[in-house]
């Protein structure tokens, strides 16, 4: 009957439509959530490498990293000489710094935490927010798209008010398999200030990762950070002494 | 001729006249006082806010006033130190600034560390004479280091402590250093008293990795309006040394801002007070014209032109407005330099003044401007609104004025 066909051919295409992205659809804030476990997971232990680029030179350091949920986190860079032995201990809000110069541990005043990380494109409230985009701000999808075979979620990201927060929105970019591709920070007026871009994916510690993340800020042009993971392991198991003042003054 | 008939006229009618002199003068004086008190307090104010830390002027390299980093740097500094050969200029001193850490045990607060030299500053700022406990830096300190007095409290700390610093240096590298606090000072600005700290110029070069650089070179000279005026004198010398040069306003633009705030108010003020005077002024003229119709009908019938009476009763309204801008000059002139010599408390203001760095005390200053502006508006008004008796003396015919009551 042609009426049947008709009715049964818009169902199909209806279904055409609508099955792919229902497959994909999901809670903005439970795919942030993926995306983070991805990157840090229960724990995790990195060496990465950290280049600098400024008007006035290049730098590179290196660092080993370790993290424990959302709130332990400990970096201590490794070289060049002049540099080793600078470390960052984030317990939850709170950050330390151990500088080995002064063999001193420093904890950082609020007025500091918009500083620059180790001379870096990050500031400490990179480090120490960095899931913050999940519990301080209101996500919604915008759009989620394809390329290359992959499908991406476009999530928008808005402060909650009340929330001492210096964005006015940021815009995250997540790749299917929970691969953080880009994230855009944006000022009040609704203006890009800067981008972090995972312009390299591989393969690391069993898992797709962003090998290597590039942070540029807009205003300077030809400047940015990137940061280049040369080996992780997840999942692993942490001594528990890590993640303290006396570990970080006096690493065991 | 006419002149001094005009000026026999005008004692013709000794009580009025003398009433309108006083009230023209009263104004006149009223207004040089004022004006002068205004403008010396701006003086003031300029001068305490900016010679308190900024300077009357700074060299800095293109581009630091957006953005005040430490990596932007004046490598040939020294050459800018020249401005003190431009007149006016009587001191220059360099300058190394950077956001740190300040921190003892587990205390720390965010601070601007300035590197400076304990020679030159204390000519251009006066941080040094506010120091309340210990001394300044001197010539030859090394590890050492002055803070205000907000800050050493909130850190607990007192002379003679070591605090540690850790910033960031030029190259990015972590600058750390482990300074002792040799003074504290109390400049009366508690931001400045919470943020600002000082420590000797080589140490923050050698700290911060700047080699020989600096960051700014901070002027002062004897006489603010000679700074200003050597404006362009400096900017030619920033530009030929790769510099930028930065007048007072554009160092501290919120101070430029309320002083022309305050000074648009002040001359709405002014020109309601000249307007009324004027008016009343110049009613009152009119109507000893319309008074004296009869004597300005004899004089047409015996021959005068009326355009000479009219000149002439123009000349007694110059005249009287002349005397009384002079007597109100004078008698401006002298209240003020009466109380340029003493200055005019204010102690209930003390806490706003303090915060332009002014102490509770304001001295007018008598200048060419304060003197002559508002007795010369007034003046020119009246010589100006003349026009109006003399066109009516124009339309004068001698019988029926003569007739007239």
């Amino acid at each position: 009957m042609p009426e049947m066909t008709r009715r049964h051919l818009l169902a199909l295409s209806a279904a055409t439509v609508i099955l792919p992205s229902a497959a994909l659809a999901q809670d903005p804030g439970e795919i942030l959530r993926a995306a983070f476990d991805n990157w840090r997971a229960t724990t995790s232990h990195a060496v990465m490498e950290m280049t600098i680029k400024k008007d006035t030179g290049t730098r590179q350091l290196t660092l080993e990293s370790w993290t424990e949920g959302d709130d332990n986190a400990l970096a201590r860079f490794t070289a060049p000489a002049r540099d080793a032995g600078n470390a960052t201990l984030q317990l939850g809000r709170r950050t330390y710094v151990f500088n080995p110069r002064l063999n001193q541990v420093i904890q950082l005043p609020a007025s500091a935490m918009s500083q620059s990380w180790m001379g870096s494109d990050f500031s400490y409230n990179d480090l120490a927010k960095s899931d913050a985009i999940i519990t301080d701000y209101t996500l919604r999808l915008l759009q989620t798209g394809s390329s290359g075979g992959r499908s991406f979620y476009v999530i928008e990201a808005v402060p909650k008010r009340g929330v001492p927060i210096v964005w006015g929105k940021q815009i995250v970019t997540v790749r299917d398999d929970y691969v953080l591709m880009k994230q855009d920070y944006y000022d009040q007026n609704g203006v890009l200030v800067r981008s972090m871009v995972a312009d390299r994916i591989g393969s690391i510690g069993g898992r797709p990762y962003p090998v290597q993340l590039t942070m540029s800020t807009v205003a300077t042009p030809g400047q940015y950070t990137r940061i280049k993971t040369l080996s992780a392991e997840f999942d692993i198991s942490l001594p528990s002494y890590l993640f303290t003042r006396s570990n970080l003054q006096n690493p065991r | 001729m006419l002149a001094s008939l005009a000026w026999r006229n005008i004692w013709r009618q000794p009580i009025r006249s003398v009433l309108s002199l006083i009230g023209l003068s009263l104004t006149s004086a009223l207004l040089v006082f004022m004006l002068s008190f205004q403008l010396g307090s701006y003086d003031t104010m300029k001068t305490g806010a900016l010679g308190l830390f900024d300077g009357f002027g700074q060299f800095q390299p293109v581009g630091y006033k957006d953005d005040p980093d430490v990596s932007r740097l004046l490598p040939d500094w020294e050459r800018l130190l020249a401005a003190t050969d431009i007149a006016g200029i009587d001191a220059a001193t360099p300058r190394a600034s950077s956001f740190a850490i300040m921190a003892k045990d587990d205390i720390s607060f965010g601070a601007a560390v300035f590197g400076v030299d304990p020679a030159r500053e204390p000519l251009v700022s006066r941080i040094s004479t506010t120091i309340t406990e210990g001394r300044y830096l001197l010539p030859g300190d090394d590890a050492t280091i002055v803070m205000g007095e907000g800050l050493a409290r909130n850190l607990g700390l007192a002379v003679g402590d070591t605090v540690i610093m850790l910033g960031t240096g030029n190259d990015g590298a972590v600058a750390a250093d482990v300074l002792t606090i040799v003074g504290i000072f109390s400049s009366g600005i508690s931001a400045m008293d919470r943020q600002i700290t000082q420590m000797p110029l080589a140490r923050f070069q050698e700290t911060y990795n700047l080699g020989s650089a600096v960051n700014v070179v901070a002027l002062r000279g004897a006489d603010f309006g000679k700074v200003v005026a050597a404006d362009a004198a400096l900017k030619q010398l920033a530009g030929a040394n790769g510099a930028t040069y930065l007048r007072w306003d554009e160092l501290q633009p919120a101070l430029k801002q309320m002083i022309t705030l305050d000074l648009s108010t002040a001359m709405m003020m002014y020109a309601i007070m000249v307007i009324v005077v004027v008016f009343i002024l110049l009613n009152t003229l009119y109507m000893s014209v319309l008074e004296r119709t009869r004597e300005f009908g004899g004089l047409l019938a015996i021959g005068m032109r009326p355009r000479q009476i009219g000149a002439m009763v123009w000349l007694e309204l110059i005249f009287l407005s002349g005397l009384g801008a002079v007597i109100g000059i004078i008698i401006g002139g002298a209240l003020t330099v009466w109380t340029n010599s003493v200055g005019i408390a204010f102690p209930e203001m003390g806490d706003i003044l303090r915060q332009w760095g002014i102490s509770g005390r304001l001295y007018p200053d008598l200048t060419l401007v304060s003197a002559l502006a508002g007795p010369g508006v007034i003046l020119l008004a009246i010589s100006v609104l003349g026009v109006i008796p003399y066109r009516r003396i124009l339309g004068l015919e001698p019988v029926s004025a003569m007739g007239a009551a």
